[in-house]
C-alpha cells in the first residue's frame, strides 16, 4: 500500500512540476512576444523623495532590448543595451559608453528598487528555475520557483501568484537565500494588446526595514507587441545613435 | 633555619639547580619577548589601518554603519562642524562624502568607492597624501583631477594625466556622470583600499552628486587618540539624538576581533610549550627529591615535621623560581624595550606583510610594563605549582620506609 502511495506522490508531483512548468512558460511567452515596444514612466520614492523616469524601450524575444531615457532632463538621452546577459549604458553627457561590469550587477538601476541584474535577467525563470505548483483555483495559480543547482541567481526562492485566464503575474514573492522575504512585486491594470495581455503597472516593494519608504513603480502608457523592430537598435552603435 | 638548610640544598644539587633556573628564566623572557611580539604586530596592524584611512573617530547617522546609502546621510554638515569647533580635545576633523561609482576608461569599467575629500584638512587625518607615488596629491581649488590606488590604477590601465569617466547616482537618484584627470596615484599597502578606492575634491564632487552641506561621515582627531574611546563617549551625549559618534574600536570591531581570536590562539600554542616545561621541572624536583630520600627521613627522624618538609622543599624551589624569574624578566623586559626602540627589519618580506595590512617590513615589541608584570607572575606560579606532586609522594613516605628507602 505505501509502496503505491509513494508512486501516487511522485507521480502527482511531477505532473505538479510539469503544469508549473507550463504555467510559467506561457506567462513569459505572454509577457514577451516575438517583439515589443513600450513608452513608460516609473515613479521612484525613497528616503529623499520621488522622481519620475519616462523611457521607452524596444526588446526582441528575451535576449535583446533596448531602453532609452526621456526625462528628467538630466538623464535625457541616456541609453541602455541589453544583449543576452551584458549591458552597455551611454551617457550623453561625457559622450561615453560603458559596460556595466558584473560586480555592479546588484546595484541599482537609475536610482530604482530595481537592480541592473532586473534588467539583464528578467527572463530566466523557466531557464534557471524549478517550478513547483503549491496551489491552484480556477482563476489563480501559486507556483514556487527554487534555483537549479547550477544556476547562478540571486534569489533563494520566487513565489508567484499567476492570473490564469490572462497568463499574466498578479504578485511575486523574492526570497534571499536565508529563505527571507527580500521585496514584493505586484501587477495590476491588465490590458490586452493584440494575442497579449500585459499588466499596465508594476510596482516593487523592497521589504528591508531600512527602506521601507522605497517603492518603484513602473506604469506602461504605450505598447506595441506585433510590429517588427528594426535590428539596428540591438548593436552598440544604437546607444549613441538613438541617443537623441 | 629551613631557609638555610633550602639554600644548602640548592647549592649541593647543582645539575637541578642549574636545569631549573635555567629553564625558568629562559621561559620567562620567552614568553615576555613573545608577547610583546604579538602584542606589537597587532598594535602596528590597528594603527596602519586607523590612520591610513579610517582615522580614531567618526561622526555618522544611526544606522549609516548598516546601511552606509544616500538615506543615512550627515544633512547639514555645517552643524556637525560648528558642533567639533566647540570641542577642545577635538583637534582636528574633515567632513567626507563617499559614493559608489562606476569608472572606466576605454573598455575597462570597474567598480570603486569615490569618496570627496578636503585635501588639505586630509592630509593632517590620514596618510592619503604620503601615499603618493606618482604625481601630486589633490588641492583644495581641484576640479577634475582624481587620485586614484594603485592597483585601481592598474586594473583601469591608466597613468597619471589619463583621463576616465565616472559614472555614479547623485543625491536625488539621477544619473551623476563627469570626466577626470588622473592627477595622482597612491599605494597605502592596503590592497583592497587600492584597489578599489579614488579621491576627488569634495567641492567639487558635491556640484556633481548635489550633495553640498552634506557628508557621509566626519572623521576626527583627538588631542590624545589613546583616548579616543572616552572621547567619542562624550561626544555623543552631546551630540542630536540622530548621530553618533563611533572610535577605531568600534568601526573595525572585525579587525579588533579578529586580532583578540589570533592573541588567544597564541596563548594556546604557548602554552603547550609551557606544560612541557612545568612536567621537565616536576620530574626534575620529582628526581632530586627522591635522591633525596634518606636525608630526608633523617631529618624526620630528627624531630622535622612533614609540614617542615613540604616548607623545606617548598623554599629550595621558591629561591630558585624567584632568582631565575626575576632574572629572565630582566632580560625580557630589557630585549622587549630595546626591540620597541629598535624593531627588526626583515626585508624582503614587506609585500607579504601588506596583505596583512601592515605597511611597514618591521616588527616593533609593544613594552607594556603591566603585561610583562602579569607575565613574569603567570611563569612564577606556573613554575611553584610544579613542585605540589613530588612533596605530596615524599610525605606519603613514613619515616622508616624514607630511612631504608634506596
Amino acid at each position: 500500500m505505501k509502496y503505491l502511495l509513494s508512486f501516487i506522490f511522485i507521480f502527482a508531483s511531477s505532473l505538479y512540476g510539469s503544469e508549473a512548468d507550463d504555467i510559467i512558460k506561457a506567462v513569459e511567452d505572454n509577457l514577451r512576444g516575438d517583439f515589443m515596444y513600450a513608452k513608460m514612466s516609473m515613479v521612484v520614492t525613497g528616503g529623499r523623495g520621488k522622481r519620475t523616469v519616462g523611457m521607452e524601450s524596444w526588446s526582441q524575444g528575451d535576449t535583446k532590448s533596448f531602453i532609452k531615457i526621456l526625462y528628467p532632463k538630466k538623464d535625457k538621452g541616456i541609453t541602455f543595451l541589453k544583449l543576452d546577459t551584458q549591458m552597455w549604458q551611454y551617457i550623453p553627457k561625457i559622450e561615453r559608453t560603458i559596460k556595466i561590469p558584473p560586480s555592479m550587477m546588484l546595484q541599482s538601476w537609475m536610482g530604482s528598487d530595481f537592480t541592473n541584474d532586473d534588467m539583464v535577467k528578467e527572463s530566466s525563470m523557466i531557464k534557471d528555475y524549478n517550478a513547483r505548483l503549491l496551489s491552484r483555483s480556477s482563476t489563480i495559480a501559486t507556483i514556487e520557483l527554487l534555483p537549479k543547482s547550477n544556476a547562478a541567481v540571486v534569489w533563494g526562492k520566487i513565489l508567484v501568484d499567476v492570473d490564469l485566464s490572462n497568463k499574466v503575474p498578479t504578485k511575486e514573492i523574492y526570497y534571499d537565500d536565508q529563505m527571507q522575504k527580500v521585496r514584493i512585486m505586484t501587477f495590476s491594470n491588465v490590458q490586452r494588446h493584440g494575442s497579449h495581455s500585459l499588466p499596465m503597472v508594476m510596482e516593487l516593494k523592497p521589504l528591508d526595514i531600512e527602506k521601507k519608504k522605497n517603492s518603484t513603480k513602473v506604469i506602461f502608457e504605450k505598447v506595441n507587441y506585433d510590429t517588427p523592430i528594426d535590428a539596428s537598435y540591438f548593436s552598440k552603435n544604437a546607444l549613441k545613435r538613438y541617443s537623441n | 633555619m629551613l631557609y638555610s638548610l633550602a639554600i644548602k640544598n640548592i647549592l649541593a644539587s647543582k645539575s637541578r639547580t642549574l636545569t631549573i633556573f635555567l629553564l625558568s628564566m629562559f621561559t620567562t623572557a620567552f614568553f615576555i619577548v613573545y608577547v610583546a611580539y604579538t602584542d606589537g604586530s597587532h598594535e602596528q596592524m590597528i594603527k596602519s589601518s586607523v590612520e591610513i584611512y579610517t582615522g580614531y573617530a567618526h561622526i555618522n547617522t544611526k544606522g549609516y554603519q548598516e546601511e552606509s546609502d544616500y538615506d543615512h546621510l550627515i544633512e547639514d554638515a555645517k552643524q556637525v562642524e560648528t558642533f567639533l569647533k566647540q570641542k577642545p580635545f577635538v583637534s582636528n576633523f574633515s567632513p567626507r562624502f563617499e559614493t559608489y561609482v562606476l569608472l572606466s576608461q576605454k573598455e575597462k569599467t570597474v567598480g570603486s568607492m569615490l569618496s570627496g575629500i578636503i585635501p588639505s584638512r586630509e592630509s593632517s587625518l590620514s596618510r592619503l597624501k604620503s601615499a603618493l607615488i606618482k604625481g601630486s596629491y589633490l588641492e583644495d581649488n581641484d576640479t577634475r583631477a582624481i587620485y586614484l590606488g594603485s592597483d585601481l590604477a592598474k586594473r583601469l590601465s591608466v597613468d597619471v594625466g589619463d583621463e576616465i569617466a565616472m559614472i555614479g547616482s547623485s543625491l536625488d537618484y539621477s544619473t551623476a556622470a563627469d570626466l577626470f584627470v588622473v592627477k595622482g596615484i597612491f599605494r597605502t599597502g592596503l590592497f583592497d583600499f587600492d584597489l578599489s578606492s579614488a579621491f576627488v575634491n569634495k567641492d567639487y564632487l558635491d556640484s556633481i552628486m548635489m550633495s553640498e552641506n552634506k557628508a557621509s561621515y566626519f572623521v576626527l582627531d583627538f588631542d590624545d587618540n589613546q583616548a579616543a574611546d572616552s572621547y567619542t563617549k562624550i561626544l555623543s551625549k552631546s551630540l542630536p539624538s540622530s548621530y553618533e559618534a563611533l572610535s577605531w574600536q568600534a568601526l573595525l570591531s572585525a579587525l579588533v576581533q579578529l586580532m583578540q581570536v589570533d592573541s588567544l590562539f597564541g596563548y594556546i600554542s604557548i602554552s603547550v610549550f609551557f606544560i612541557v616545561i612545568f612536567f621537565v621541572i616536576m620530574i626534575f624536583s620529582y628526581v632530586n627529591i627522591y635522591s633525596r630520600v634518606r636525608q630526608i627521613g633523617l631529618l624526620r627522624a630528627l624531630g622535622l615535621t612533614s609540614k617542615d618538609i613540604r616548607i623545606l622543599l617548598f623554599n629550595e624551589l621558591l629561591i630558585i623560581t624567584l632568582v631565575s624569574v626575576s632574572l629572565g624578566a630582566v632580560i625580557g623586559a630589557a630585549a622587549t624595550y630595546y626591540l620597541e626602540v629598535y624593531p627588526i627589519t626583515i626585508s624582503g618580506l614587506a609585500d607579504t606583510y601588506k596583505e596583512y595590512g601592515i605597511v611597514s617590513d618591521t616588527i616593533p615589541t609593544h613594552f607594556d610594563a603591566f603585561t610583562i608584570a602579569w607575565n613574569t607572575f603567570s611563569i612564577f606560579i606556573l613554575n611553584l605549582s610544579s613542585i605540589f606532586y613530588p612533596i605530596y609522594k615524599i610525605n606519603k613516605l613514613s619515616v622508616t620506609e624514607a630511612m631504608r628507602y634506596v
